[in-house]
């Protein structure tokens, strides 16, 4: 008797968890999507969510009886702190866009599902479609935990009316830093004759950038060891000095350059894309006319710039991996939404076939009797031989120590002699 | 073996103490998870939590669903008789534990003194000491190891701490050891209560097995004093009945001989009319010697017939011992002296004492049979018997007393133990008077 009463207990229990299941899976489906408001690229951005809005289109029209949700207007300076509360609350969103600086946090606590397999197993998605700056900066210890989204360049940004009227031609997009400094000393000089220097070489060149073009690696991928002593570095750091020489002591500013006293300045392709066309362009830097190249190549590397790009992960706790996956699928894979980027956005597709496929006005849709000095296929070529970011989690602090001991180098203050060791 | 109320009550307090250590640490984790995220603070708490934290109510559900399934295994545990079944239940205790330090965040490991205070509890085998110290080692093992893997899976306490300011914070940690503290003074109570009880419980028994052992050399000198005081009124009364019967019939005889012997030359006719007299009262004498001897036997033999009695005694025997015993009679013979019947009854009371005393025997089988020579009883039981019989005082008397009737008797282990006893029987004659004595 007691056997038999277990069995029907077990039984009606069988049943309901059946019927459970059953009405569960009846269910609608909500996936979450976190997103911000505005550009990732410190630019400013009109239509927020024209890219994502076509996208959950698009993805509701294949897949029906699904929900697609997102929070809007969370600014990009509170977006971190906003994910970070919804992963406390255990509300996180199931795909969401990442910032750089949050990768390797979210990705070494294991709060990313791991995309490894999924990528191996998708017969849409193919590595090689992308470009390996972009695609690698979603890894984390050899393993896909985020995609591609978008990515941004930086470019030599080149004050055509300046070089002009000192005679001199736009530099071609192999130029090296020998070109760069000899034009710098060219037009760096005293032009209305009260003694003081009016019109410069160049503004806001970094360090970091003169030693990406020179193919140093600064750090480890773990960011445990760094490569500050070797050749490469040393080599930046002279060219480095040469041409702060020219300024002869003289602190640029952006003022200078916004009036068009200035020749070159590194921009990013999004701040390009933002300032070249209407609106903006009246805005800011009406005084000349202007064009970008790549940047100046150093004797041991090429013209090679940092790619950042904007990655968006998948939460391990998700409830629908795979609707999530197609949904993420639909941002990183989509041609369509690729190509919609070029248009309604600052940034560059990560699809190597959305970049070259495009025509050369669509890029630079502003202005189609502009002639631009790069074409979509120059492009394409940087961004294959561009580096990504250096992401690990104390790379701030190390990179702020960094500045202050190469600033000081460059400035004189301190000999070139073993200084770099020291830094190492 | 039982627990006083005392290691009882101890053991409830460990686990209500420890209920309460788990709410207010996990209560303490869940508030300060709201607080970060109402203070903005979240993606510096990240920084430092190194792993996924759950959210609160399910941290909050969860810590009160695991400890409330840990006082259910082990209240389980505790009073399961099965073998090995409580092994299981140790095995998922440990287990259900394990998860709920993990929920925890490993902020307290009091926990894994509480699995050890319910082992203490059970066990109490041949190996006590060293099963104990191997089993709390394993424990402490597997909890190490379960720190191990799940050391980069939880957020650090010391996380949810920094996130108070540095008065606070020294507050909290002291706090806590405070509660690792007493849990572990508590523990040491409870193994000192759970000591003492078993220690206690030993002296009792010790103190009931001297009660019994002395009640045991009582009741021994009794039986001993009953018995030599029923021999003594036996002897009594067999004295007087002999010299109420016997006596006065031979003194008679006596007196008459004597008489008999004076008058013989002078007057032979008064002497044989004296002696016919002689003979009636010695006549009248064995009347009251048979009745005398009738009186010492057994009440059944005299009420019933010889076999009625037989089945009356054996029933009566099974009865009182619990032994089942089967009677089959093949052959029997109607004309069973007396001393004959008393011999039979004694053999088969004797055999049935033994079978029950020795062999511990549940079943007992005893066949009648023979031809009219011979009367053959059986007596078969399926107790221990022995390898090598002794023949004691009962098995000697019973050989006596059969040799007297002229029969024998064998005895063997075979599936228990057997006796075979054989009497020969008196052809023809009815009741002879004449080997009556003999």
């Amino acid at each position: 008797m007691k056997n038999r009463k277990k069995i029907i207990l077990a039984f009606i229990i069988l049943i309901i968890s059946f019927a459970g299941f059953y009405f569960y899976s009846q269910q609608k489906k909500i996936l979450h999507l976190g997103i911000f408001a505005g550009s990732n690229w410190d630019v400013p951005q009109g239509e927020t969510y024209a890219i994502i809005d076509e996208a959950i289109k698009d993805f509701l029209a294949e897949n029906p009886g699904v929900q697609v949700k997102y929070v809007s207007g969370i600014k990009r300076e509170d977006y971190s702190e906003w994910l970070a509360e919804k992963f406390i609350e255990g509300d996180e969103p199931d795909i969401f866009f990442l910032l750089s600086d949050d990768f390797n946090l979210y990705a070494s606590m294991g709060a990313l599902t791991d995309l490894t397999n999924l990528i191996e197993d998708d017969e849409e998605i193919s590595e090689k479609n992308y470009y390996q700056a972009a695609f690698n900066f979603g890894k984390f210890e050899k393993k896909s935990f985020a995609m591609p989204f978008a990515s941004t360049l930086t470019f030599m940004f080149v004050n055509k009316t300046l070089l002009s009227k000192e005679g001199i031609e736009i530099p071609k997009n192999n130029w090296t830093w020998k070109d760069f400094l000899e034009i710098c000393r060219k037009v760096t000089k005293d032009t209305d004759g009260d003694g003081k220097l009016d019109q410069f070489g160049f503004y806001g060149y970094s360090w970091q950038q003169a030693a990406i073009s020179n193919g140093v690696i600064l750090f480890r991928e773990d960011g445990k060891t760094s490569y500050f002593a070797n050749s490469q570095m040393e080599e930046t750091v002279k060219f480095l000095i040469e041409l702060h020489d020219v300024h002869q002591g003289y602190e640029v500013t952006e003022k200078d350059f916004d009036i068009g006293h200035v020749a070159f300045r590194p921009f990013t392709f999004a701040e390009y894309q933002t300032y070249k066309p209407y609106p903006w362009r009246i805005k800011k830097y009406t005084a000349f006319e202007w064009d970008c190249v790549k940047m100046p190549a150093g004797p041991s590397g090429g013209n090679i710039s940092e790619l950042n790009t904007l990655l968006i992960a998948m939460s391990s706790r998700t409830k629908n991996k795979n609707l999530a996956w197609k949904f993420m699928k639909k941002f990183c894979c989509d041609k369509k939404i690729q190509r919609m980027l070029i248009k309604k956005s600052q940034a560059l597709p990560v699809r190597r076939d959305v970049i070259i496929s495009s025509e050369a006005q669509d890029i630079f849709s502003w202005a189609p009797e502009d002639k631009s000095a790069i074409t979509p296929a120059d492009i394409s070529e940087t961004m294959d031989n561009s580096i990504m970011p250096f992401k690990f989690r104390n790379y701030s602090t190390a990179m702020l120590f960094a500045d202050a001991e190469i600033l000081k180098i460059i400035n004189g203050n301190v000999p070139l002699n073993n200084s770099l060791n020291k830094l190492n | 073996m039982s627990k006083s109320i005392k290691v009882t009550g101890m053991h409830t307090l460990l686990y209500v103490y420890n209920g309460f250590v788990i709410f207010i640490l996990t209560a303490f984790m869940c508030m300060t998870q709201d607080k970060i995220v109402q203070s903005m603070v979240a993606r510096s708490f990240l920084e430092d939590a190194i792993s996924v934290p759950t959210s609160s109510a399910t941290m909050f559900y969860t810590a009160i669903f695991l400890f409330g399934a840990l006082i259910f295994i082990s209240r389980l545990y505790r009073k399961n008789e099965h073998k090995y079944f409580k092994y299981v239940l140790l095995a998922l205790e440990i287990i259900v534990c394990m998860f709920l330090l993990r929920n925890l965040n490993l902020s307290y490991d009091g926990l894994v003194l509480l699995v050890v205070a319910d082992l203490m509890y059970r066990y109490h085998g041949h190996y006590q000491e060293i099963t104990l110290l191997a089993a709390m080692i394993l424990l402490y093992f597997i909890a190490n190891y379960n720190m191990a893997i799940f050391q980069t899976k939880i957020i650090s306490f010391s996380a949810y701490v920094s996130y108070y300011n540095v008065t606070t914070q020294a507050i909290i940690l002291a706090l806590r050891n405070t509660f690792y503290s007493i849990n572990i003074v508590l523990f040491v109570f409870y193994l000192v209560m759970l000591i003492k009880n078993t220690h206690e419980e030993k002296e009792r028994i010790r103190l009931l097995n001297e009660q019994l052992e002395e009640a045991n050399q009582r009741l021994l000198a009794y039986a001993i004093e009953s018995e030599q005081i029923a021999e003594t009124r036996e002897r009594n009364r067999l004295a007087r009945e002999i010299h109420d019967t016997l006596g006065h019939a031979l003194t008679g005889i006596i007196a008459g001989l004597d008489a008999c012997i004076m008058t013989l030359d002078i007057a032979p006719e008064i002497t044989k009319k004296q002696l016919n007299k002689i003979r009636d009262t010695a006549k009248k004498g064995i009347v009251d010697v048979r009745r005398s001897v009738k009186k010492l036997r057994p009440d059944d033999l005299e009420k019933l017939p010889f076999q009625e009695a037989l089945r009356q005694m054996t029933k009566n025997y099974s009865e009182s011992s619990g032994m089942e015993i089967t009677f089959d009679i093949f052959s029997w013979s109607d004309n069973l002296r007396q001393d004959q019947e008393d011999v039979i009854y004694r053999v088969l009371q004797e055999s049935l004492t033994n079978a029950n005393r020795h062999g511990h025997a549940t079943k007992v089988k005893i066949t009648i049979g023979g031809d009219e020579k011979y009367l053959i009883i059986v007596i078969a039981d399926n107790g221990e018997g022995c390898e090598d019989v002794k023949q004691g005082f009962g098995l000697r008397h019973m050989r006596e007393r059969l040799e007297l009737l002229h029969g024998t008797v064998h005895y063997w282990s075979d599936a228990g133990f057997i006796v075979e006893a054989m009497i020969p029987l008196n052809q023809g004659g009815k009741n002879n008077d004449k080997n009556f004595d003999s």
